[in-house]
């Protein structure tokens, strides 16, 4: 009972086991489309389950309508200019892929107010990192055979009395 | 027949261990999860909650007999059921508490609070932990008629934490009665019917096992009455 406890409490208290960064510092890989005068801030490495992030700087006289970010297996998301910001940022949900993957393409497209585009490529890798969610299946494995084990000597113990009376 | 209870005991032991087998062993990593070894818990998560739903449906069934006609035997499985049902309740609850804290992550009190499918099944459990505690008292009349008003609640609190993922606010996956259930992998069908199999042959042992404790429980009581 007082294992069953002290796991239930640290369960309790423990932190999401996922870590995100939507900092530019966290960022390892940086691109700078000159043409436009924007530049892109993102991770090389995509982890599955945690959610990936691009940050992008807005040129200064930014007259673009919408950014698109495409991946290969069609995967889009389309991100309308807000003038007012210097800096901008889209996240992909961290299970978009669920198999590993390297030189993954990201197709960019910047539509300008006239409709023109210009589009370019990046390329990142589909991480998948070892499942640390083995405590959680033993865990709660534990669950099943102490309920059972406990609520059987319980009632074997109160059979036991009642026989001897 | 003789050894008939251990017979259904051991061979719902043998289905679960059956079940683990097949969810820890035969098949891998569960794919297109956050958590591909948590998933694993699946296969006893969802029966034991099943089980918890019968348990406490035939507390429900138990008191409206007992209601209506005064059966001793009502009454006794009534009393059974609920111990049961807590245990199997607390069982997927847990359980699916380590599942979610793993898949979902975040915090598990505000979950419990925002979630209606975990909030309504919460409540349910402490319902008949209440059942419970109040039958704890001395076994007279007045007691098992309030006890079974109490188990009555289950006609509501059963079918609202079943039905809650369905119409309120919740995270909880549904599959039974959805397209989701006719794309079930077969092999996962089948790992959860053995551990669905598995805790239904342990219910019913353990359930024969507790009501011949109870009529132990009431012969002591009736010997001890008529000497008085």
């Amino acid at each position: 009972m007082r294992l069953l406890a002290l796991f239930l409490t640290i369960l309790l208290f423990s932190g999401s086991s996922l870590a995100e960064c939507r900092n530019k510092d966290c960022m390892t890989a940086q691109f700078e489309l000159e043409t436009m005068g924007h530049t892109f801030h993102y991770d090389e490495v995509f982890n599955i389950g945690t959610n990936w992030y691009i940050i992008f700087d807005y040129p200064e006289n930014n007259t673009n309508k919408t950014i698109t970010f495409e991946f290969y297996n069609g995967i889009s998301k389309v991100h309308e200019y807000d003038n007012d910001l210097v800096t901008d940022s889209i996240s992909f949900s961290g299970s978009t892929f669920n198999e590993e993957k390297l030189n993954l393409v990201l197709n960019i497209t910047i539509t300008n107010e006239d409709n023109s585009t210009s589009d370019f490529n990046l390329k990142i890798d589909i991480n998948k990192p070892p499942a640390d969610d083995l405590f959680y299946l033993w865990g709660g494995m534990t669950v099943f055979w102490t309920a059972i084990g406990a609520y059987v000597l319980y009632i074997s113990s109160k059979f036991t009395k009642l026989r001897d009376k | 027949m003789r050894y008939q209870r251990e017979i259904i005991g051991l061979l719902g032991f043998s289905l679960v261990l059956g079940a683990l087998y097949f969810s820890l062993i035969e098949t891998g990593p569960a794919k297109f999860f956050t958590a591909p070894n948590a998933q694993k818990l699946f296969y006893l998560h969802v029966p034991s909650g099943l089980i918890t739903y019968l348990a406490f449906l035939m507390v429900v069934g138990g008191s409206m007999v007992f209601l209506y006609n005064g059966s001793e035997d009502a009454d006794k499985l009534a009393k059974s059921s609920t111990e049961l049902g807590i245990v199997f309740g607390f069982m997927s609850l847990a359980s699916g508490t380590f599942w979610m804290k793993a898949e979902w992550g975040g915090d598990i009190v505000s979950r419990f609070l925002t979630d209606m499918r975990l909030a309504t099944t919460l409540a349910m459990w402490l319902l008949y932990i209440a059942y419970f505690v109040y039958r704890r008292q001395p076994d007279t009349q007045q007691v098992k008629v309030n006890a079974a008003v109490l188990g009555l609640s289950g006609l509501l609190m059963v079918p609202l934490s079943y039905l809650s993922s369905r119409f309120l606010r919740s995270h909880h996956p549904v599959i039974v009665g959805t397209e989701d259930q006719g794309s079930l992998d077969p092999s996962l069908r089948f790992g959860l019917y053995l551990g669905l199999f598995g805790f239904l042959f342990i219910f019913i042992f353990l359930l024969k096992f507790r009501m011949e404790i109870e009529e132990m429980e009431r012969d002591i009581l009736r010997s001890k009455m008529e000497k008085i």
